[in-house]
């Protein structure tokens, strides 16, 4: 065996023109489709994971107040497929004003409650405690122009016995969201800050930040609720929990069945185009090989009337096609790197992502598989050829 | 064709004459086991110590294996038009024959088939560049370089000038007789093989019910 495989070779490079050409038609199949593979592991798979993952496609937001008792978030929050949740006492939007030393506007901006883990600050790894401490959105951050560790101004006013009063707070940023899911002027702060001044606003005294008015009655119940699934595809079942307890919630359900369909699209596109050239080079191979095949006939007679075995001479073209296979699948690579380097290297600039196109080692592995089967299927039809009849028929011609 | 009966001994040399078209290479192809007859009654082959082979049986049975076992070791095979794989040197075409048998490469006969032949010069060359005469010497080297028990050749010098075919026919018929080699040539003309003391067969055809055939006793 290893006799035919060193004839095999020897013929394959004695012939090097047509080994480039059938190495070439091999790698131009193999590296569009590495690109698009890469493309759909690098940057279109990192961008249909952001839409999967984007939280307010996961955001359950109630349509009206409810009377909630706190057991019932403790149920909630033991939950499989419930990724945050924070209980609210109001369900309207509260909204607070801003002043920094470094900005002479005053900004009027949406006051968020949030605690740890919040799907809308992933990146921040301390959530607000203090009564003081406040988030800023990117947009208001500009806006004020600060930075994590500055101090800032806080103001609402309220009609109170038909005089507008106006009390102040002395906020501390803590940091600066970097979220794109959260695009609008806010502050993301403590639970007790949001409710302290919701109080004062209905007319309630403050007595923790000084602030008069009517006595507070305890609430010891809540109305709303930030609520967040763990994934897009827990959203409906945690709906149809809450709907069973009474609590109509809004989902982005629309949006949800549209990622899930571009993903699913897309996946079939892949495979319905690799199919297609693993189907096409197969044939050219094929064809190929079959072509090479009746062209040596003559020098493969040759060889069976030395002695070879028939076993050995269908060899012939299998190993000169394994070797195709391999030479093919390694340019294939050189290319892939290529474009993959200069893509990465010229888009990178207009997105965050640096993956723009790129496969694992076990995808390259993958691909060589692939290929030497392809290969092998191909070679196998034109192997069979070369046994066809008598070895002297080819003898004869000049 | 028809084959009534034909007995070959170690050694003999024979020539196969008859015009072209008449069977001579399908005889010859049938002598190394290539091409299988429609219809076989005995072909024995006698090795030497041991019993016969009934290439017959085993070509009804589709043994093909052992008859390129056999073709390798015992027969050497010249054809019409050199017949030298273009992607070896000459060197390496010559010893191909010794390689799969597993044969050492370098040997007396080896040297001794270079130098009668002359081709010490074109060792290393391409057979494509080769004139038709030095190929078919290259061929010869070939048949012969794994000291084979019979050698077949095919119109060995018919793509030659007369003069190199003369030439080449007798370093050809003097290899053979000095490794004692059983010597089977087909050819077309037997004028230029006169003089080598070659037993002669004539393949006579006659027309039969539209059917060529080719009988020989």
């Amino acid at each position: 065996m290893f006799k035919i495989f060193k004839l095999a070779a020897r013929d394959y490079f004695y012939e090097w023109q047509i080994s480039i050409c059938h190495v070439l038609a091999l790698a131009s199949i193999l590296a569009p489709l590495m690109i698009l593979f890469g493309l759909k592991f690098g940057i279109i798979g990192k961008m249909v994971s952001r839409l999967v993952e984007e939280p307010l496609n996961r955001e359950l937001r109630p349509v009206s107040s409810k009377h909630i008792e706190p057991d019932w978030f403790k149920e909630i929050k033991s939950r499989s497929d419930v990724s945050f949740i924070i209980p609210l006492k109001r369900n309207l939007a509260a909204n607070i004003q801003l002043k920094s030393k470094t900005a002479n506007k005053i900004l009027n901006v949406e006051l968020i409650p949030t605690a740890e883990n919040d799907p809308l600050l992933p990146e921040i790894n301390r959530a607000p405690k203090q009564i003081d401490e406040i988030i800023l959105s990117k947009s208001a951050a500009n806006k004020l122009s600060v930075k994590a560790g500055d101090r800032i101004d806080g103001s609402i006013s309220r009609k109170y016995h038909n005089k507008t009063q106006r009390v102040h707070i002395p906020l501390r940023v803590l940091a600066v969201a970097e979220s794109q899911s959260f695009n609008r002027d806010g502050a993301f702060c403590s639970l007790t800050l949001v409710e302290a001044l919701e109080n004062f606003r209905d007319g309630h005294a403050v007595p923790e930040l000084g602030w008069s008015g009517k006595p507070n009655k305890l609430q010891n119940y809540y109305t709303g609720f930030r609520l967040f699934a763990k994934t897009i595809n827990d959203v409906e079942p945690l709906k149809q929990w809450l709907n069973e307890q009474g609590i109509d919630v809004r989902t982005r359900a629309h949006e949800i069945a549209v990622v899930n369909r571009l993903d699913q699209n897309l996946t079939t596109v892949y495979w319905v185009v690799a199919f297609t050239s693993i189907i096409g080079y197969i044939l050219s191979l094929g064809a190929n090989l079959w072509a090479n095949v009746d062209r040596k006939y003559k020098e493969l007679c040759i060889l069976r009337l030395t002695g070879f075995r028939t076993s050995e001479i269908i060899c012939f073209p299998i190993i000169q096609a394994m070797i195709t296979a391999g030479l093919g699948w390694f340019l294939a690579i050189v290319i892939f790197q290529f474009v993959a380097f200069t893509m990465t290297h010229f888009i990178s600039e207009f997105t965050d992502t640096t993956d723009i196109c790129r496969l694992l080692p076990s995808h390259y592995f993958l691909a060589l598989t692939i290929t030497t089967l392809a290969a092998f299927c191909a070679a196998l039809l034109a192997g069979f050829r070369t046994i066809k009849g008598e070895p002297t028929d080819g003898l004869r011609e000049l | 064709m028809v084959i009534h009966n034909l007995r070959i001994h170690q050694g003999d040399k024979i020539a196969f004459i008859g015009e072209s078209g008449c069977g001579k290479s399908t005889l010859l192809d049938m002598l190394a086991f290539i091409a299988q007859p429609s219809y076989s009654e005995i072909f024995n082959f006698y090795l030497q110590h041991q019993s016969s082979i009934n290439i017959a049986v085993e070509w009804q049975r589709k043994h093909l294996d052992p008859l390129s076992q056999l073709r390798k070791r015992y027969i050497g095979y010249v054809m019409q038009t050199g017949g030298l794989l273009p992607y070896l040197t000459v060197k390496e075409n010559i010893l191909l024959s010794r390689e799969i048998l597993d044969l050492p490469l370098e040997d007396e006969i080896v040297f001794q088939l270079i130098n009668d032949l002359k081709l010490e010069r074109h060792l290393k060359k391409s057979p494509a560049v080769l004139s038709i005469g030095e190929r078919q010497r290259v061929a010869i080297a070939r048949a012969l370089s794994h000291k084979p028990k019979i050698v077949i050749a095919d119109e060995p010098t018919a793509s030659l000038d007369p003069y190199s075919a003369k030439v080449v026919m007798e370093l050809f018929i003097n290899l053979a007789e000095q490794f004692n080699i059983t010597l089977i040539i087909a050819s077309h003309d037997w004028q230029p093989l006169k003089s080598f003391g070659l037993h002669r067969y004539y393949l006579h055809t006659s027309y039969s019910e539209n059917l060529t055939e080719t009988s020989i006793i």
